[in-house]
């Protein structure tokens, strides 16, 4: 087990360097960088200033060069400085020499984004399971109507619109929930139970609109696995062997039709992670989403390249995991790895 | 396609899409203003029997603007999975016709393609295009032929080992003729199911994307963009927000409802659960 982890572990390697330089080239074959925004901000400045601004960045260099700076910094986990917001670490936080200490921009963004994922995967947990099992229950009848049809809804809202309507709804109409940023102002002086219940109210929305799609796509995962796993042989022989339908439904049944999922879940992490650009955007909460999309409108690389390549490892540490967790509940899995 | 017909989930996606393709196609005759013009002295009317979904911050008729919107997403739903299906068929039959280190190098580019979050890397590239219809619709489809690419590689793996293939290559046929006579029609289910539902995710990034101010761009009307209003007078006019919200809503339940309909319909392992 320990040598198929490091064997996963060392082929990320490559994979990284890949992402990493497709997100790279992507980049700057596009027109346009940092110099063209601060130019549109600062008209007076001149070609001259621009063209030195650009050497100072290295952004005069052939693509392909600039690259391999990039590299040869990332072998320390370097990802550079911010273009555009007062030099800011991009990844991890720094000490000057007087020993004050600059915090990372993903160092800070990143739990937020976390925690809004996690919660995510919980209400999806939670909602999705009884939801699809219900619906296998209740095939073709009225349940199992109501559920699919909310499955199909959830698909095709567009997120962002049921962000919208919601926080006008309980924001604007009834003031029920905050509408904006992560806490309120008087965060400091609450005491911590108060704290916890601040960031949830803040959250409850944002979480409920990254999860919703997820949802609907595991309760129908969970119904088709459930009633695949129903037709089994193995279901018919608990039953006849005067199991309660209990026992085979919770026991027998759905801890097979779990597996599957388990893969499932590790794949729908690129897909939380990046919905959360608008929901971040929109609720103004301080995560990777909002971070990027202001990196992006600024053009300011270092930032740009530093989430693509945290998001993209985040993935692939994601869908390792899913792969370990499923040797690790599937005995058949298991022998077929440590062989 | 008298099956396709007979499935309910396909006959509805089927109405419903047809239905918003008609509005599209007869939006000058059908809308009852220019979508473009501006009237300050119309600004921001609530529902009439004059502004059927009332008017926006600039005075024009809502209505007529959801029309015109129509096309766009109709059109970026279907030149994105354009790009992106004719992509996935060309690199799937690659890697699954002639595997070898062909087939390692374009299976490694999807995972290095589907492990960097995809709407941020649309971002990523949209944001430094110059923001038009045509950019959003290229940058869609070159962000989404993974998942066809997959599916055709592993139709193709499947198929070149059964007999009929097998029967045709021995019998002297070109690699051109397998490709195109046998492993591509018998191929065409899976792809065409994917396509759909592939339309229905660009209609959702492309909403997304001009929502954000990224995409379509003023005058010019997408539903996402109307939105983008709708949101900055929400306390003031919900019929900005609540209809293009929720045209998007159905046309994306149309393709799903389309796609799954499909699948039912068209693959004979799942019509007889």
């Amino acid at each position: 087990m320990t040598k198929y982890l490091l064997k996963r572990l060392f082929w990320m390697l490559p994979l990284l360097v890949g992402i990493s330089l497709v997100s790279f080239l992507i980049m700057h074959l596009a027109p346009g960088d940092i110099t063209t925004t601060e130019a549109s901000f600062n008209p007076k400045a001149s070609e001259e200033s621009r063209q030195k601004l650009r050497q100072i960045y290295h952004l005069d260099e052939p693509v392909i060069v600039q690259y391999g700076l990039w590299l040869k910094r990332m072998v320390t986990l370097d990802f550079g400085k911010s273009f555009a917001t007062h030099q800011r670490p991009v990844f991890w936080q720094v000490k000057d020499e007087k020993g004050n200490i600059t915090k990372g921009m993903i160092q800070d963004a990143l739990p937020v984004t976390l925690l809004i994922n996690v919660l995510s995967l919980v209400l999806i947990i939670v909602v999705a399971l009884p939801l699809g099992v219900i619906s296998a229950l209740t095939q073709n009848r009225p349940p199992d109507r109501a559920i699919t049809i909310f499955v199909f809804i959830g698909f095709a809202i567009p997120g962002f619109w049921l962000a919208l309507m919601l926080m006008y709804w309980t924001g604007v109409v009834h003031d029920w929930l905050p509408i904006s940023g992560l806490h309120s102002i008087d965060f400091e002086k609450m005491a911590w139970p108060a704290q916890i219940l601040d960031v949830l109210k803040h959250l409850a929305i944002p979480v409920f609109i990254s999860g919703l799609s997820g949802l609907a796509g595991i309760s129908l995962y969970v119904r088709n696995g459930m009633l695949d796993v129903l037709h089994q042989d193995y279901i018919t022989t608990a039953r006849a062997k005067g199991l309660p339908e209990n026992s085979v439904v919770y026991r027998h049944a759905l801890r097979n039709a779990l597996l599957p999922l388990i893969t499932i879940l590790g794949l729908s992490i690129p897909g939380l992670i990046g919905g959360s650009v608008i929901a971040e955007s929109l609720f103004a909460i301080p995560g990777m989403g909002k971070l990027f999309y202001d990196a992006v409108l600024m053009r300011d690389f270092p930032v740009i390249m530093g989430i693509l390549t945290i998001g993209s490892a985040l993935t692939l540490l994601g869908n390792l995991l899913a792969d370990v967790a499923y040797a690790w509940a599937d005995p058949r899995v298991r022998r077929g790895v440590v062989q | 396609m008298k099956r396709v017909l007979l499935n309910p989930l396909s006959l509805w996606g089927f109405v419903i899409i047809a239905g918003i393709l008609l509005l599209a196609l007869f939006a000058p005759l059908i809308a009852s203003h220019d979508p473009e013009a501006i009237d300050v002295k119309a600004i921001l009317l609530a529902p009439s029997s004059i502004h059927l979904m009332g008017t926006d911050g600039l005075g024009r008729d809502v209505f007529s603007r959801m029309l015109f919107g129509a096309r766009i997403s109709l059109l970026v739903g279907f030149v994105a999975v354009g790009i992106a299906t004719v992509i996935g068929i060309i690199l799937g039959a690659i890697s699954g016709f002639y595997r070898g280190w062909v087939d390692i190098v374009i299976m490694r580019l999807v995972d290095v393609m589907l492990s960097i979050p995809t709407f941020f890397l649309i971002l990523a590239v949209i944001a430094f295009l110059t923001p038009s219809i045509w950019n959003i619709m290229i940058v869609i489809g070159l962000t989404s032929w993974m998942g066809v690419t997959r599916l055709v590689r592993a139709e193709f793996l499947s198929l070149r080992g059964r007999e009929f293939v097998m029967a045709s290559q021995t019998l002297g046929a070109q690699d051109s003729r397998l490709i195109f006579k046998h492993l591509l029609p018998n191929s065409l289910t899976p792809i065409i199911v994917s396509s759909v539902l592939g339309i229905a995710s660009a209609v959702l990034v492309e909403s997304g994307l001009s929502f954000l101010g990224l995409g379509v761009q003023a005058p010019q009307a997408s539903w996402g963009n109307i939105l983008t209003d709708g949101k900055e007078y929400i306390q003031f006019a919900w019929w900005l927000s609540l209809f293009p919200g929720m045209a998007i809503l159905i046309t994306v339940l149309g393709y799903n409802l389309l796609g799954e309909g499909l699948r039912d319909a068209l693959d004979p392992r799942t019509t007889k659960q």
